[in-house]
């Protein structure tokens, strides 16, 4: 079965109604402020653990819930470097960056935050990302070269938020730990440090979270993503960002070697998406009019690549390491319908500008007119 | 250093054997463009811990190289010369450090994109090296046998998924005396056909005691290495903790672990098993996660060994993993005396013996080779040999040594 076949067997094994082809809009008309969420995993996923037929019941929740309410790119391909912070930083920019992924640099290009806040005059408090782990403290903001700085987005980095409070809260901070757990890539290496205490201060005064509710809260959950999205809930209710990023990078435990592990991540994962979907239709400031777009950064390496070791990494550039999908879902998205042909990730950016009527004048993909 | 400029006085700091090589090849290697060439010395380098079947392999290759007229030679390598360098990379002690070299060639041909076109280049390449005449063929068929599920429950899920297309499933297999069967064949195995690392014994526990005992087979186990392991991480700890130094980044990490001795992790041992002490430090300071899981380091340790050393009989045991935590505790702590992910353990394993098996087809005589695996105690098992059926399943009553002559002829 070809790729597209396979991802196309998922698509209609997630409806009951409707087939492929376009769909009628379900709203006649959009909202007058369209809100955007963008979920990236940072930890690479491939087909066969998720949409191939022998992956999909590791995402029942994309299969059975998602999908079905869906527009589903089936080909996203990833020409960049492999590396899930100059990855991601090249899909919140529309051009492959080039840096060394493990430098504490921020992206050469503008960022899609930095757009969205010029072209449509938006505040800081509108634009958000929320990152997995230290390296991608400035994803936020380019380097300036390119445009004017201070118009990026305020990042986020909840473990770091987490790692504060637990030095000022009660609770005992060794239970925590597993929370903590940062970049897996290359698991002897530590990012250094990138948020002052002043900084963690700030945002939790801003997301006005109690330190000791915050760790009480953080004890009910079971990894790094869950406190992710814990964090993103926070962010909703006190700012309502028009633009939300959120990278999940549980997944990425795969660079230890232990397929069950992965696996996990993939499960917790698929629930993750479904979460924060129903956090989107269960928020007024959010219901109906808000675009889901869910993208894996890039896939993993083939089992039949000689230079890799299957699932374990993404260091071989193989197509399969470079193939992926994206899901899109809101009230402008067409339902249930299939896009069948090549995308390429940087083409994120153009369509976000696309949907939300500002310029991406230095982006390099092209707007995905399917979603549009 | 321009390739063009080698002389044998460069290889000055190559161990004996290597530096030995380098001299008496050293027209080709004056001819290699740097990419092929870092590659190459990496290798070379390496020569007096190389197993035999590398040694014979690079031989071949560098006397298949001889051979060629100048103009073929010159066709073979244009693609390489067709990736420009930086002047920063030429700049780069490549001849005694080919191993950092290309560490850094490969950030840089990611950073140019041409990574893709380097792969492309460097498969024609290795097809092109395949075929190189003088190879003989295995004195016997190559055989894997993979054990599975050692303290594990029932799975949830059916074990085998993928392995079995390419072979028969066994349902009702007696298990009875199982391991001790499948460990006399292997033992059998290295009597008839003695090799020097010619067979192998890789268990993620302790080794059975019949195979530690046993001085035909190259014994590796999980529980003898661990304590290397977390020498390696005290080290690493050292290494980035130096007062001196500012912040430590990811190449400088790569390149200190990259340069550890089986000294430095506690691997003592005599020159006569130095490639099996090489090997096993190699294993911890470029595998990722076989430090911390056994799992892991079965599959991986697997995957080296069939690449390596090509073994006429491999023989690897999976036993359970430490339960997942912050990777700060699992570099820290002590994996043996950890709770154990017995579940977890036999999904891991069950993709770990799929990986072996095609590992284990990717070496010559792959369509005359046999591959076992087992899940151990119980009557599950799949064999994959030119003498069996594909894609179907036996329910027959079976013993293990009826299932061994089954697959035998």
């Amino acid at each position: 079965m070809t790729r597209r076949n396979f991802l196309r067997s998922a698509a209609v094994a997630g409806t009951t109604s409707r087939l492929f082809g376009f769909a009628p809009l379900r709203g006649a008309a959009l909202p007058r402020e369209q809100k955007t969420v963008v979920v990236t995993f940072g930890g690479g996923a491939r087909d066969e653990e998720t949409f191939a037929p022998e992956g999909q019941e590791n995402i029942p929740h994309l299969m059975k819930e998602l999908i079905p309410q869906a527009t589903f790119c089936t080909q996203v391909v990833n020409h960049g470097i492999l590396g899930h912070y100059v990855a991601t930083a090249s899909l919140a920019t529309g051009v492959y960056e080039r840096f060394d992924n493990f430098a504490d640099i921020a992206p050469k290009n503008p960022t899609v935050f930095e757009y969205l806040r010029k072209g449509l005059g938006r505040p800081a408090n509108d634009a958000w990302v929320i990152a997995p782990s230290n390296g991608f403290n400035r994803i936020g903001q380019s380097d300036g070269t390119l445009f004017a700085p201070g118009l990026g987005a305020q990042v986020i980095l909840p473990k770091h938020l987490l790692a504060s409070a637990l030095g000022k809260a009660s609770t005992n901070p060794g239970a925590l730990e597993f929370l903590l757990q940062d970049n897996y890539e290359d698991l002897l290496f530590t990012p250094p440090a990138v948020q002052s205490d002043v900084q963690l201060s700030k945002l939790t005064e801003m997301l006005h979270l109690s330190v000791d509710d915050f760790a009480h809260h953080a004890r009910t959950l079971s990894s790094a993503d869950e406190l992710s999205v814990y964090v993103m809930r926070q962010l909703m209710r006190q700012f309502a960002p028009s633009l939300l990023w959120i990278t999940l990078h549980d997944m990425d435990i795969a660079h230890t070697g232990a397929y069950s592990l992965y696996l996990e991540g993939i499960r917790r994962t698929d629930r993750l998406c479904a979460e924060i979907w129903q956090m989107i239709e269960s928020d007024p400031e959010y219901k109906g009019r808000t675009t889901m777009l869910i993208l894996p950064d890039f896939g993993r390496d083939s089992d039949f690549s000689a230079s890799g070791n299957g699932f374990q990494h993404h260091r071989t550039g193989d197509p399969l390491s470079r193939t992926t999908w994206m899901l899109a879902m809101g009230p402008h998205i067409r339902q249930n319908v299939t896009v069948d042909r090549p995308l390429d990730s940087i083409d994120l950016v153009p369509t976000l500008g696309a949907m939300r009527n500002f310029a991406t004048p230095l982006a390099k993909g092209k707007p995905i007119v399917e979603v549009l | 250093m321009d390739p063009r400029n080698l002389r044998a006085e460069s290889f000055a700091r190559y161990p004996p054997q290597a530096r030995a090589f380098a001299a008496a090849n050293l027209d080709v290697l004056k001819r290699m463009p740097l990419i092929l060439l870092s590659l190459t010395l990496r290798q070379v380098i390496q020569y007096d811990w190389s197993f035999p079947a590398e040694r014979q392999q690079l031989q071949l290759q560098f006397d298949l190289l001889k051979r060629m007229d100048a103009a073929s030679l010159d066709t073979l390598m244009a693609p390489f010369s067709s990736i420009p360098l930086s002047e920063e990379l030429a700049k780069l002690d490549w001849v005694d450090h080919p191993q950092q070299f290309t560490e850094q060639l490969t950030a840089y041909l990611w950073s140019q994109h041409q990574i893709d076109n380097y792969h492309t280049i460097a498969q024609e390449h290795q097809q092109h090296l395949q075929k190189v005449p003088g190879q003989l063929p295995t004195p016997t068929p190559r055989w894997t046998i993979v054990v599975v599920g050692r303290g594990s429950p029932q799975p949830a899920q059916p074990l085998f998924r993928r392995l079995r297309p390419h072979g028969t499933l066994f349902t009702q297999l007696d298990p009875a005396d199982g391991l001790d069967t499948l460990l006399a064949e292997a033992s059998s195995r290295a009597r008839q056909h003695p090799l020097p690392y010619g067979h192998w014994y890789i268990d993620g526990g302790e080794p059975h005691a019949a195979a530690a005992a046993d001085q035909s087979l190259t014994v590796m186990s999980y529980d003898r290495l661990a304590p290397v392991a977390k020498q390696e991480f005290a080290l690493l700890n050292r290494f980035t903790n130096r007062k001196s130094s500012g912040p430590v980044g990811v190449e400088a990490i790569s390149s200190y672990i990259a340069g550890l001795s089986p000294e430095d992790v506690g691997l003592n041992g005599t020159a006569a098993d130095a490639p099996l002490r090489h090997f096993e430090v190699n294993l911890l300071t470029q595998g990722a996660g076989c430090q911390i899981y056994s799992t892991t380091f079965v599959q991986w340790a697997s995957r080296e060994c069939l690449h390596r050393a090509q073994p006429l009989t491999l023989f690897a045991r999976f036993a359970t993993r430490q339960s997942n935590a912050p990777m700060e505790q699992l570099l820290a702590r002590d994996p043996l005396q950890q709770p154990q992910d017995a579940p977890g353990s036999l999904v891991d394993a069950d993709m770990g013996a799929y990986y072996t098996w095609i590992n284990q087809s990717r070496l010559a005589g792959a369509d005359q080779s046999r591959f076992l695996v087992w899940f151990e105690g119980h009557s599950l098992a799949c064999a994959i040999s030119p003498t069996l059926a594909r894609g179907t399943v036996s329910t027959a009553p079976a013993t293990m040594q009826q299932l061994l002559q089954w697959m035998r002829s």
